[in-house]
């Protein structure tokens, strides 16, 4: 009798479960349904001026105007003075809170750093500035 | 008053197909799945906090490294060409997103460029690609 009863134990053993191809097969499909998605496209956005004759390009009066300049050597000047980029977005929107016509611009020199460029222009949208423009020093 | 007996036959949904559901969804989605044929070069992306995500759809792709090489479509091109380029993409498709995956140690004249001559053809839409970066932690 005892032979027997583990004869009849083994044969009972011998099978794959199935019952949970289904849970693995959903599991893959949830991974290649969100793998797409996930979006390698982060970054700021902007819109150029397109083509513009000269003539026709807007003018600004001087006082309404905030010149973020980045020269050749990296440093930053705002409005000439030197400035350090943390304070940057506050110095813009005390401006635009002074006066709310205020157009900022973001002149760079053609041998500075395009990271540099960015990180400015990072904080001028930090600061909420609607109006800016990007500018190359002409050399 | 036979009624009562029929309604009380149990009711049940059959499973048994769920995994060959899955799996044949999972070859749906496994099929359509686009991976991106562009290979581009390789840059190392500013980071900056105002990033948003940017539509991939709509984006055409302008690689800049750090010797300023530009490549376009997998096409390394002159900054003098992509005026023309961008002239042929944006009659193909007239929403088009540009996004620069430019290196953040390029000169910023490079990039300046390639802007001039996207305004030559009117691609006004452009995009900065940059690495997320969480606020309050330094880089």
């Amino acid at each position: 009798m005892g032979v027997l009863a583990k004869r009849k134990r083994i044969r009972g053993n011998s099978e794959i479960p199935m019952a949970s191809t289904s849970d693995v097969a959903f599991l893959l499909l949830v991974f290649f349904i969100v793998m797409p998605m996930k979006s390698d496209e982060i970054g700021i956005s902007l819109m150029l001026p397109g083509k513009t004759n000269k003539n026709d390009s807007a003018k600004v009066s001087q006082k309404n105007v905030a010149v973020i300049k980045i020269n050749e050597n990296g440093r930053i000047l705002f409005d000439g003075q030197p400035i350090q980029l943390k304070s940057i977005q506050q110095a813009i929107r005390e401006r635009v809170q002074a006066n709310d016509k205020t157009v900022v611009i973001l002149e760079t020199h053609p041998d500075a750093v395009y990271g540099l460029m960015v990180a400015c222009l990072d904080e001028v949208k930090l600061s909420g500035a609607r109006k800016f423009s990007l500018k190359t020093t002409e050399l | 008053m036979n009624f009562n007996r029929s309604t009380k036959k149990e009711t049940y949904i059959p499973t048994s197909s769920m995994g060959d559901i899955a799996f044949l969804l999972l070859v749906f989605f496994m099929v359509t799945v686009v991976f991106t044929d562009e290979s581009g070069l390789v840059v190392t992306l500013p980071r900056a906090e105002a990033s948003e995500e940017g539509l991939r759809d709509l984006i055409s792709n302008v690689y800049i490294n750090e010797a300023g090489m530009i490549s376009i479509d997998d096409m390394i091109v002159r900054s003098e060409d992509v005026g023309q380029l961008m002239m042929r993409k944006i009659t193909e498709n007239p929403f088009m997103i540009v996004a620069f995956k430019t290196d953040k140690f390029t000169p910023y004249g490079v990039v300046s460029e390639v802007m001039e001559g996207l305004k030559e053809a009117n691609a006004v839409k452009v995009f900065f690609n940059t690495d997320m970066e969480m606020p309050g932690l330094a880089f």
